[in-house]
């Protein structure tokens, strides 16, 4: 407390209780007494609260650096490798689907060019405009065609469901970017509890740990540790077998 | 086996409900409904006419875990097989799962021929304890 604090606080109270003892009024000095043991009290009530709103805003601070150290130190870093990971299973399934679509394209050609020639062979046919020869080469042609027709299909069918199944990245990819638009969010709620720490304000619970649980982790990431995680469906088999199902 | 069966896919992303979907219809299953999460699809499964559930995990909602318990409690829906295919992979996870009376757990990404192999061993384990 400076001099002129000093002053300001117990300079009145000082002089009324000098006066006090001048004038022999002991019902005034016990009144002024009372007054300046009050002021003193209420300093020291003033001061502790103080220190007890410093300190909790410490523990706070602390309990926000922990996680934003946790964030930055892990979690970010996880979240790049978790992107990383999306883009990897984007492209293979971008890729695969092409591949795919590359295989289908010239089977489909290739049935739609052997049912030209045929047409033009059975036009003739029609137009009994043929000859025996050619009728015997027809009738070839035509055998070859449906055995070819027959397993083609079946290929372009097989094509087609192994497309469909290469969708699936959406779905895990998807869980994915979630995982990490969450993050993002938390990271964004993080640094506003910190600014509104530093502005005095109070702050919001973040934590959600239980919720995560509940819903699950995502799918697994190489790289990213998400504990004892199973290898494939070999094992899931092996874990439930073991628990009698 | 009855090809007459009713399935419930419950899965928050409509592309994986698509596949399950198609799937089901190549191995002859053609009466497949859907809900994108636990809450969606408990009104379902109330109001009867549903044999098999299959449900991802991981959803908004109710998640797939606490649907499997509201399904074993529920003394209509109890004995409902119920198969998890999800991405969720962890041990204790699969662990809880089977705990919680999960019928089969399929781990994405899966194959076609992984999703028959669960689906017949459910259905004939079913068919013997009849």
């Amino acid at each position: 407390m400076t001099a002129e604090e000093l002053k300001a606080r117990y300079g009145n109270l000082v002089l009324n209780l000098s006066a006090a003892i001048e004038a022999g009024d002991e019902a005034s000095f016990t009144t002024h007494l009372n007054a300046m043991m009050q002021n003193r009290d209420d300093g020291l009530w003033s001061q502790l609260r103080k220190l007890t709103t410093d300190l909790g805003s410490a523990l706070e601070r602390f309990q926000l650096d922990s996680r934003l150290v946790d964030l930055a130190e892990k979690e970010v870093p996880d979240a790049k490798h978790r992107l990383d990971h999306v883009l990897k299973m984007t492209d293979e399934a971008a890729h695969k689907t092409m591949d795919l679509v590359e295989q289908s394209g010239p089977l489909a050609g290739r049935i739609s060019s052997d049912a030209e020639q045929l047409s033009a062979m059975w036009q003739q046919f029609r137009t009994r405009q043929i000859s025996p020869e050619d009728f015997r080469d027809l009738l070839d042609k035509m055998e070859v065609f449906l055995n070819d027709v027959r397993s083609t299909s079946e290929q372009l069918r097989a094509n087609l469901a192994e497309v469909l199944m290469t969708q699936g990245y959406q779905d895990l990819s998807g869980q994915i970017i979630r995982g990490v638009i969450k993050l993002v969010d938390e990271v964004e709620t993080t640094l506003g509890q910190l600014v509104h720490l530093a502005t005095g304000e109070t702050t919001k619970d973040s934590g959600n740990d239980k919720f995560r649980e509940s819903r699950g982790y995502g799918p697994a990431v190489p790289g990213v540790d998400h504990g004892k995680v199973v290898n494939g469906q070999q094992d899931i088999d092996a874990l439930l077998s073991g628990l009698g199902i | 086996m009855s090809k007459d069966l009713r399935f419930l896919v419950v899965d928050d992303f409509s592309t994986m409900r698509r596949i399950i979907k198609n799937l089901l219809h190549d191995l002859g299953y053609q009466n497949v409904t859907e809900a994108d999460d636990g809450n969606t699809a408990l009104p379902v499964l109330q109001a009867g006419g549903i044999d098999f559930l299959i449900t991802d995990w991981n959803m908004p909602g109710m998640p797939g875990l606490e649907l499997l318990k509201a399904v074993r409690s529920d003394p209509k829906l109890a004995k409902m097989p119920v198969l998890m295919l999800t991405a969720e992979a962890k041990r204790e996870q699969i662990v809880e799962a089977a705990q919680a009376g999960v019928n089969g757990y399929v781990i994405k990404p899966f194959t076609a021929v992984t999703l028959k192999e669960k689906l017949d061993k459910i259905l004939e384990a079913r068919a013997a304890a009849k």
